[in-house]
C-alpha cells in the first residue's frame, strides 16, 4: 500500500516523508515530556504528533494514515485521553481538594519532578493530538464522499 | 503606539478580506488574519521594553519578564482558533458539496 504509485505525492515526496516522519513525531514526544521545564507542553506536542500523521496522510495518501490510527481508535483515545486528565483532577480529592497535587515533587529542573503535571500533559497530548487528526481525517472524508456523487 | 497601529492595519486587511471576497476560502483566510492581529495584539499589551520569555531557567535570576497572562489567553484563542477555522471549514466543503461553486454570488442562482 505504502510504494503504490498511484494514491499520493510524488517519489520524492514520499522519500523525504519516510525519512522525517518518525523525526517528527519524536520530537512531538519530546516537547510533551519537557512541557513543565521548557517552553511547549501538552498542547503544542499533540499538534506536533498530530502532524505527523497529517504529513503521512498528505505524501501517501488517505488509507495509509488510517491502517496507522483507524477512525474509531481515534475516538476512542481522545475518549481516553479527556477522561484521563478527568481521572487525575479527581486524584486531587486523596490530598484535599480538586487538582491537588499528590504525587512526590522530586528536584527541580529534573524530568520527573512535577508531580501529577507530567501526566496531565501527557493526557492533553493525547487528546489534542488524537482530536486534531480526527479533525483532518473528517474533512478527507468529507471531500472524498462529495466527490463520488 | 506604532505597533498597536499595526495591528490595526492587519485587522483592517483581515476585514477587507471577509467583506469584500467572494469566494469564500478567501474568506475565511480573511478571518484568520483577524485572529491572529487580535492575538498578536494582545501579547504586544503584555510586552515590556528589553523583556524576556517568562520561563524560569536553571542559574538564571527572574528580572524584567513579560507579563505571561496575555499569553496563556492567547494560547487558548489559538485553539479557539483552530476549531472555528475546521467548523467553518466544512461548511464550505458542504456548500461547494451543493453548489459546485465557492462564489458566494453564484450561490443563490443555482437551486434558491
Amino acid at each position: 500500500m505504502i510504494d503504490n504509485p498511484k494514491t499520493g505525492m510524488s517519489l520524492i515526496v514520499k522519500t523525504v516523508t519516510r525519512l522525517t516522519v518518525g523525526l517528527i513525531l519524536l520530537f512531538g514526544i519530546y516537547i510533551v515530556l519537557h512541557g513543565h521545564l521548557s517552553p511547549g507542553g501538552g498542547f503544542a506536542g499533540g499538534v506536533i504528533i498530530a502532524l505527523s500523521f497529517v504529513h503521512l496522510m498528505l505524501a501517501f495518501g488517505k488509507d495509509v494514515a488510517v491502517s496507522k490510527i483507524s477512525k474509531n481508535l481515534a475516538s476512542n483515545l481522545e475518549s481516553v485521553g479527556a477522561l484521563m486528565f478527568l481521572s487525575i483532577a479527581l486524584i486531587g480529592y486523596l490530598g484535599g481538594s480538586f487538582f491537588m497535587n499528590v504525587l512526590e515533587k522530586g528536584k527541580h529542573f529534573k524530568l520527573f519532578s512535577a508531580g501529577t503535571i507530567l501526566l496531565s500533559n501527557v493526557a492533553i497530548s493525547l487528546k489534542v493530538g488524537v482530536g486534531l487528526f480526527a479533525i483532518f481525517l473528517a474533512l478527507v472524508i468529507l471531500e472524498r464522499s462529495s466527490k463520488e456523487k | 503606539m506604532t505597533l498597536y497601529l499595526l495591528c490595526l492595519i492587519l485587522f483592517c486587511v483581515g476585514l477587507y478580506g471577509v467583506l469584500r471576497k467572494r469566494n469564500i476560502v478567501k474568506m475565511i483566510i480573511g478571518l484568520g488574519i483577524i485572529e491572529y492581529s487580535m492575538n498578536l495584539f494582545f501579547v504586544l499589551l503584555g510586552y515590556r521594553n528589553q523583556g524576556r520569555a517568562p520561563i524560569e531557567a536553571q542559574a538564571q535570576d527572574i528580572l524584567n519578564m513579560v507579563d505571561p497572562l496575555p499569553q496563556a489567553l492567547v494560547l487558548t484563542s489559538i485553539v479557539i482558533g483552530l476549531g472555528i477555522t475546521a467548523l467553518v471549514i466544512s461548511i464550505a466543503i458542504r456548500i461547494y458539496d451543493k453548489y459546485g461553486t465557492f462564489d458566494i454570488t453564484k450561490i443563490k442562482k443555482l437551486r434558491g
